[in-house]
């Protein structure tokens, strides 16, 4: 059975650390999934060996550079005229929008209006709420069929097919038939997002599952281990490393899936903000929702990898 | 002996009869015929190919035979069991416990033996105790080897089946794993079968020889090893040993 799999082993990394100052080759960025159908992925730093403080700061201060370069040229070509507000705020507006929208004062609104002002934490919680419920269930799902398919070849040729072709589907094309199912609602969205984490999770799990080495097995089997706690026991702690580095995929997904999931007329959510700003033409505020998503995103993904770290600590040397 | 009753329940002998296998076209063994008495060291040597491997996986229960028979006391070998695990050459710990926790699973899962004790137990005769909380990962070859026989051995199985265990390791740390494991087997007596490519190997810590013909395979020789319990390292120059183990080669690589 072959399978698409993101090439995001960690043991790809190891004795890379050479490149110093080098950006373009930093090891952190080799966890981002080899390019595949439908997958757009944020390079995310991977279960990397540490590495020195001194060097990790310096190669922190580093990656800095050029974004902080760019914003100072955003500024400088906004101020000098170059370019339209109505096309590109300046940063410095942006930056005041941001404090609204963390800190300002909110005001009350007419039902079905989108607010702003001092809405982040009604926002955030709201996509934030659709993401881990996705995701939750993306799990619940994608985790049990990834070990069907990996541990059953039956199951696996009757399975993989399908699974293949389903996770070709770019997310935007299941929103149509998902407002057919079910409607504008919270269940769309959270539908939307399950189906972005599912086929990430179910692919790594299949395939870490189905490589676990047959002489673990057969030694549980000699030592007395039921075959029936075999999953438990051996499939599931042996395939974890593969099942977590799906887990990080599934979740990042689902969080992109978030702003498609927020196109099914909610009245919270960063994306539901974002679209609103559109259609009252603030570039400012949709700047912003931009900026959440890159925040939330990557925490969300730092606190999945401590979590898991203690997890997989055995498969990293 | 602190085993517990369900170990030691069938009497520790080993028969093989007219035993076949083939995979495809590939026709491996042709009827092999092995007594092993109780708490003896069968070595098996035979050319490479010949099927040692394939016949310690049937013994152990890890593939079906296709004909003949194998008997562990009154009982037929079914799938693989406790009472007869195998170890190969790639110790196969499972890497994400520790090390105590690889010796516990065998006693937890059977109920055999009480794992913390059996593991202390195993830990002391492997001289690995400073290494109990350390994943198998961080062990040199040697103490990983150890630590699975150990593994398997803390289940206190009546036979114990071992494929090439020492094949990897460098000459000198061989050397003194066959000393380990002849102390270890003093202390602990189990009917072993033991795979082994290196002549010395078999007459250090076998107790009888069989010999397998090339593929497909059948005992051409059983040899009785003159040796006693009283085997060191300096056995390897007695004159005895030395006439043996010529004879030994010539056999094997006539086979
Ligand atoms: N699962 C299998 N499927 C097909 N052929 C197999 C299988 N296992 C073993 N064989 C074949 O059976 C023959 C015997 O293999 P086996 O590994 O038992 O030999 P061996 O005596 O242990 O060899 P060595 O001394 O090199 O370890 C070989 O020709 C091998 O290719
Ligand atoms: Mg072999």
């Amino acid at each position: 059975m072959s399978r698409v799999i993101p090439a995001t082993g960690s043991e790809t990394l190891h004795g890379q650390d050479t490149t110093e100052g080098d950006v373009s080759r930093r090891p952190d960025d080799a966890s981002a999934p080899a390019p595949g159908p439908a997958v757009l992925l944020i390079p995310t730093p991977a279960l990397a060996p540490p590495e020195p403080r001194t060097r990790r700061g310096r190669r922190r201060a580093l990656g800095l550079v050029v974004p902080v370069a760019l914003v100072a040229l955003w500024a400088l070509a906004g101020a000098a005229g170059f370019i339209s507000p109505r096309l590109l705020p300046p940063p410095a507006a942006v930056a005041e929008a941001g404090w609204d929208f963390v800190a300002g004062e909110s005001t009350a609104t007419l039902p079905g209006v989108v607010p702003f002002d001092g809405a982040a934490a009604r926002h955030v919680s709201a996509s934030v709420a659709r993401w881990l419920s996705g995701f939750a269930l993306g799990v619940g799902v994608g985790v049990p069929l990834g070990l069907a398919l990996g541990l059953s070849r039956r199951a696996g040729e009757l399975l993989d097919p399908l699974v293949q072709a389903l996770r070709s589907i770019p997310i935007t094309a299941w929103l149509p038939i998902t407002l057919v199912w079910f409607g504008l609602s919270e269940g769309a969205a959270r539908y939307l997002v399950f189906i972005g984490a599912l086929f990430p999770i179910v692919i790594a799990t299949a395939d870490s599952a189905a490589r676990v080495p047959r002489a673990l097995v057969d030694t549980a089997l000699m030592l007395g281990t039921s075959r029936s706690a075999l999953a438990r026991r051996v499939y599931v702690p042996a395939a974890l490393p593969g099942i977590v580095t799906g887990l990080r995929l599934g979740l990042t997904l689902g969080w992109m899936s978030v702003i498609v999931a927020e196109l099914t007329g909610q009245t919270s959510g960063v994306g539901a903000m974002m679209f609103a700003a559109r259609e009252i033409g603030r570039l400012d505020h949709i700047i912003v929702g931009m900026a959440t998503f890159a925040v939330i995103g990557l925490a969300g993904d730092v606190v999945l990898r401590a979590v898991s770290r203690r997890f997989v600590a055995w498969s990293e040397g | 002996m602190t085993a517990a009753a369900g170990a030691h329940a069938i009497p520790d002998v080993l028969a093989v009869r007219d035993l076949k296998k083939s995979y495809g076209d590939v026709h491996v063994l042709d009827g092999i015929d092995l007594d092993v008495a109780p708490d003896e060291v069968l070595a098996v040597l035979g050319p490479s190919g010949c099927g040692k491997s394939t016949l310690l996986r049937l013994l152990a229960g890890l593939e079906p035979v296709d004909a003949g028979e194998i008997r562990i006391g009154d009982e037929e070998v079914g799938g693989p069991s406790p009472d007869r695990p195998m170890v190969a050459q790639g110790a196969t710990l499972f890497p994400w416990l520790s090390l105590r926790g690889n010796l516990e699973w065998g006693p937890r899962a059977t109920g055999h033996a009480d794992p913390a004790a059996a593991a202390d137990e195993l830990l002391e005769a492997t001289a690995l105790t400073g290494f109990a909380d350390v994943r198998p990962g961080q062990l040199s070859g040697g103490m990983r080897q150890r630590a699975a026989i150990a593994q398997v051995l803390a289940n206190r199985p009546p036979v114990l089946l071992l494929d090439e265990p020492f094949g990897a390791l460098d000459a000198q740390t061989r050397l003194r794993m066959h000393e380990w494991l002849r102390g270890l087997l003093a202390e602990r007596p189990t009917t072993v079968v033991l795979v082994t490519h290196d002549v010395d190997e078999a007459l250090l810590l076998g107790d009888r020889l069989a010999l397998l013909s090339a593929r497909p395979s059948h005992v051409v020789e059983r040899i009785d090893v003159p040796f006693g319990a009283e085997r060191a390292r300096s056995t390897l120059s007695d004159p005895g040993f030395v006439a043996l183990k010529a004879r030994v080669l010539d056999l094997v690589l006539s086979a």
